[in-house]
């Protein structure tokens, strides 16, 4: 087969949705017309652990326009089918209504439904609740930790003790709450037995199997759709509680019904990342070669399932060490259940291993990088893997150059520009590179027009722009000859739209589907008589702008829709289905190097990001323009986790004391300056078809540690504690 | 039922898992009140409503007349809803985003008479005689508004979901003429979120607009 020119696919190319999302037209799941659809608001447990022992929902069933209210008392029995997918976590999940206990502050007790929205808000105030209260557990460092997870190499407790410089540091992360700008929402609707939900969903066939399994109806049965997704970063990757009550409202009161999840309710109605401690003993020699690591990681579980992610990983690979032991423990406490949020993982680990490099460099007074540069490994020191492609040193190299590394002291607080301290520091980052099967299929019509189609998301990475991209390529058509659709559970079967592995999974998929549409024409030219190509040897053909012709003789060919219409043929159709690559073995991963330059005021201990650049080493690059995109919000996600971010818990009772956007800090507009992401170019054909590795976890990882580094080199003061507050600096 | 009375505010020891031990003050007055036989409420939306119990059996609502993005409408709304929830829920309007609900973070922004507000706040029944234009009164045909095509160019989004109200918040900033340096257009737009992080280039996109202006 001959090469296909490529001109979508590296091109900066502005996003086909541009011009919906700007005018408003694009619908997200709680937009969406639904003829007769009523409104549902969910009533909160006030209570953190516990037992309901009354209701009275007389007041709330007299208020005009309620219509029904449903809570353990009154709700029918569930079916709750046995589902190990749909990323359920290890244990029990949470039943909506089956019984009195409450496991969390915030968990749904009951659910109003009312002719409109005002009254079923003011329908829920009016239902109240008896409880029998226990004081919950809810903070780490209170919880009993479960059995920990294990990973252990060479001899730890000798490399520590032979080792020139040891130093013990415990850093600690608080909780993170996504916030994705789209409040999770859902319009469930019957027709018989059949369930459509609109729905905020990471994963519409995830969210189809566990509807289906929770109300025991057939899988095709259940319809889910979600065109847009405004915002998930992890939030979407589950079917939360919320979605099985409105569907259950929806049953119960045999009209649709629409329910939006408040603000507030975003809090404990879906996950967060989870806190963590994480205790990092480092050995090393005078020289800065490591000798041994000794990690103890603990983090915050629900009371009902282990929610666990790929936190130990950068302990292991990121840099050569002899020896390293890491103990992982959960600790179940009376909170709802963590789900992954953007760089699962790996944004938690890489903080902790590259701050103890920074601690490390400094106590050496080597430069971080060259201490980085010692210790970067030939190959995956976790499994001794060759690596595919591991271009770390590169990012170095480039990122210091660019960045003016050359211009910070290293020596803390040595840097003033007026009453602000200024500093500089920098981080690796890495992200293991997943990839999944996917399905897709396409069709190409006979007026030179291609739809693809599978049951993808777009929460706003540019799914729709990107796979377009693919087709448009991979078909030889103008990207506007091709509609990419996503968002429908009536499409083939996806993975979550989430842990990067959407192009290189979907991707390609995409690619195979357009390849056999591509191959399928060719095959009907070059035996066409009539066609111009006829005899031609197939592999000499190449299509663009939805021509057909002879590589190198651009005059002969035809035209897709000329070969389609002369052969009676409405369309060409072909269907995909990607999966993995189970060749030789390899480490494949993206890598990172972040910088950045802080300025802090030395008396208020105010901290302001004064700039960050980032080089990656992400494999080939589909879509520049987004690309850029996706990196800055990356580092823009970062410094929030850096400087903001912290879900409080009030201890006492359980209760989130900052649910809200106003007390839960993210970065707004004035906190962020210019931002500059470079990616290296290139490929890694070990990692999928296209030769990507991913982006969209990897632009978070290594930006808090490059940010806690800075403070560090501008104050001397190492807070190892995130996020880094005016409080801790003063 | 039984109720674990406070000792004391003093949290137990690490590893302690009883229940029993110290409830807080707050516990105490949940937890109290329970005992006395008049529960916790368990909602919390909109509940200060709750002293007047007549005031849960009729819905009171108004007549209002205003114009939405040159179209002269009037209806009769329930007291209680926002402009935000009108547009939404009555008006099929769904261009104006709900992120809140509670004017922190700017996705539901509309101009009322030409001024930027966050719709959200603001009761439908106090706008009569206003003039409201949201994202879907913006282009001219096919013609986008000028910033919403440079929203486009410079990728100023991502999901989207914020993207209606910046870009009239940013309309609203370059009407105020908020625009003489990046830093004062990061100021002025501060008051929108967006999660997907894209300020940089929202800042390009307000730039680069009020310069044409």
């Amino acid at each position: 087969m001959s090469p296909q020119p490529q001109a979508a696919v590296g091109a900066p190319l502005s996003r086909v949705d541009g011009r919906l999302k700007v005018t408003g037209e694009a619908q997200y799941a709680a937009e969406f017309d639904i003829e007769g659809a009523v409104h549902a608001v969910i009533v909160d447990a006030s209570i953190g652990r516990g037992r309901i022992t009354g209701v009275d929902t007389d007041a709330a069933e007299a208020a005009p326009g309620v219509l029904r209210v449903i809570h353990h008392g009154n709700a029918p029995t569930l079916p709750y089918r046995d589902n190990p997918g749909s990323n359920n976590l290890p244990g029990r999940k949470l039943r909506v209504f089956q019984d009195d206990r409450i496991l969390f502050h915030g968990q749904p007790v009951a659910v109003v439904i009312a002719t409109t929205l005002e009254a079923a808000q003011h329908g829920a105030s009016l239902v109240k609740f008896g409880y029998d209260a226990e004081r919950p557990t809810t903070d780490l460092a209170e919880g009993e930790p479960g059995r920990p997870g294990n990973y252990s190499r060479g001899d730890v407790e000798a490399g520590l003790r032979d080792a020139d410089v040891r130093l013990d540091m415990t850093y600690r992360l608080a909780r993170n709450h996504h916030n994705p700008m789209e409040p999770h929402a859902t319009i469930a609707r019957w027709d018989g037995n059949r369930l459509t939900v609109w729905d905020k969903t990471q994963w519409v066939p995830g969210t189809q199997l566990e509807l289906s399994t929770v109300f025991d109806v057939p899988l095709d049965s259940v319809r889910v759709i979600n065109p847009f997704v405004g915002g998930g970063f992890g939030s979407g990757l589950r079917c939360w509680p919320h979605t099985v009550v409105a569907a259950l409202a929806a049953r119960e009161t045999g009209r649709p019904v629409k329910l939006v999840l408040t603000r507030k309710q975003m809090y404990f109605g879906t996950g967060f990342r989870p806190a963590y401690e994480y205790r990092m003993r480092v050995g090393s020699d005078r020289r800065g070669r490591l000798a041994a690591t000794d990690q103890g990681i603990d983090a915050e579980t629900s009371s009902y399932e282990t929610f666990t992610e790929a936190v130990m990983s950068p302990g292991q690979m990121l840099y050569s060490t002899p020896n390293v032991r890491q103990s992982y423990r959960t600790v179940p406490l009376d909170v709802n259940s963590p789900i992954w949020m953007r760089g699962p993982g790996a944004a938690t680990g890489v903080y902790a291993v590259e701050s103890a490099m920074d601690e490390l460099a400094h106590e050496l007074g080597i430069d971080p990088i060259e201490l980085r540069r010692l210790n970067e490994p030939a190959q995956d020191p976790s499994n001794n893997a060759p690596f595919s492609t591991r271009r770390l040193l590169e990012c170095y190299t480039i990122g210091a150059r660019e960045f003016g590394w050359d211009r910070r002291n290293p020596k803390p607080r040595s840097t003033r520009d007026g009453d602000w301290l200024i500093g500089m520091g920098m981080a690796s980052g890495v992200y293991h590179t997943a990839v999944a099967p996917a399905q897709s299929r396409g069709r190409l019509n006979a007026n030179g027009t291609a739809v693809i189609e599978c049951a993808t998301s777009d929460m706003g990475p540019g799914t729709y722009t990107s796979q377009t991209q693919v087709a448009a390529d991979a078909l030889g058509l103008a990207m506007r000859a091709v509609d990419f659709r996503l968002g429908d559970s009536r499409y083939p079967q996806t993975p979550p739209h989430g842990g990067s592995m959407t192009m290189a999974s979907i991707g390609s998929a995409t690619l195979d589907v357009c390849i056999q549409l591509r191959q399928q024409a060719i095959r009907l030219a070059v035996e066409d008589e009539e066609s111009p190509l006829y005899g031609v040897n197939a592999e000499d053909i190449v299509v663009r702008n939805g021509r057909l012709h002879v590589q190198g003789n651009p005059a002969r060919g035809e035209s897709y829709q000329r070969l389609l219409t002369r052969n009676d043929r409405t369309r060409l159709e072909a269907n995909a289905s990607f999966s993995p690559p189970r060749g030789e073995r390899h480490s494949i991963s993206a890598y990172s190097a972040v910088f950045a330059e802080v300025a802090v005021d030395a008396t208020l201990g105010l901290v302001r990001v004064r700039r960050m650049l980032a080089v990656y080493d992400a494999g080939r690059i589909i879509s520049p323009k987004l690309a850029d995109s996706q990196a800055i919000g990356g580092m823009v996600g970062g410094i929030g986790a850096a400087l903001l971010e912290h879900t409080v818990t009030d201890h006492r009772d359980g209760r989130i004391a900052n649910a809200g956007l106003a007390d839960y800090l993210v970065p707004v507009n004035a906190d962020i300056p210019d931002l500059k992401a470079i990616y290296l170019e290139g490929e890694d054909m070990q990692a999928d078809p296209l030769g990507v590795k991913g982006l969209a976890e990897l632009v978070i990882v290594g930006v808090a540690p490059a940010i806690a580094n800075a403070v560090f080199n501008a104050t001397g003061r190492r807070v190892r504690e995130l996020p880094i507050t005016a409080e801790a600096l003063l | 039922m039984s109720i674990e009375l406070p000792e004391s505010d003093v949290p137990p020891p690490k590893g302690a898992d009883e229940p029993s031990s110290g409830p807080t003050r707050r516990t105490f007055i949940a937890t109290s009140t329970a005992v006395g036989g008049v529960v916790v409420a368990g909602g919390v939306i909109g509940g200060s409503l709750l002293a007047d119990p007549a005031a849960a059996e009729t819905v009171r609502s108004g007549q209002v007349s205003l114009t939405v993005n040159g179209t002269r409408r009037t209806v009769t709304v329930d007291n209680r809803t926002s402009l935000l929830d009108l547009l939404r829920e009555e008006f099929g309007l769904t261009g104006s985003k709900k992120g809140c609900n509670a004017g922190a973070c700017g996705a539901c922004t509309v101009l009322v008479d030409g001024r930027r507000v966050n719709s959200c706040l603001t009761l439908a029944v106090r706008l009569e005689g206003t003039e409201v234009t949201t994202i879907e009164g913006l282009a001219d045909g096919d013609q986008l508004h000028p910033l919403q095509q440079a929203f486009i160019d410079e990728d100023a989004f991502q999901c989207g979901y914020c993207t209606p109200g910046q870009i009239l918040s940013g309309i609203g900033c370059i009407q105020e003429g908020h625009t003489g340096s990046p830093e004062e257009i990061r100021e002025w737009m501060s008051g929108n979120i967006c999660r997907c992080g894209c300020y940089v280039k929202i800042v390009r996109a307000v730039e680069q607009t009020a310069g044409r202006k």
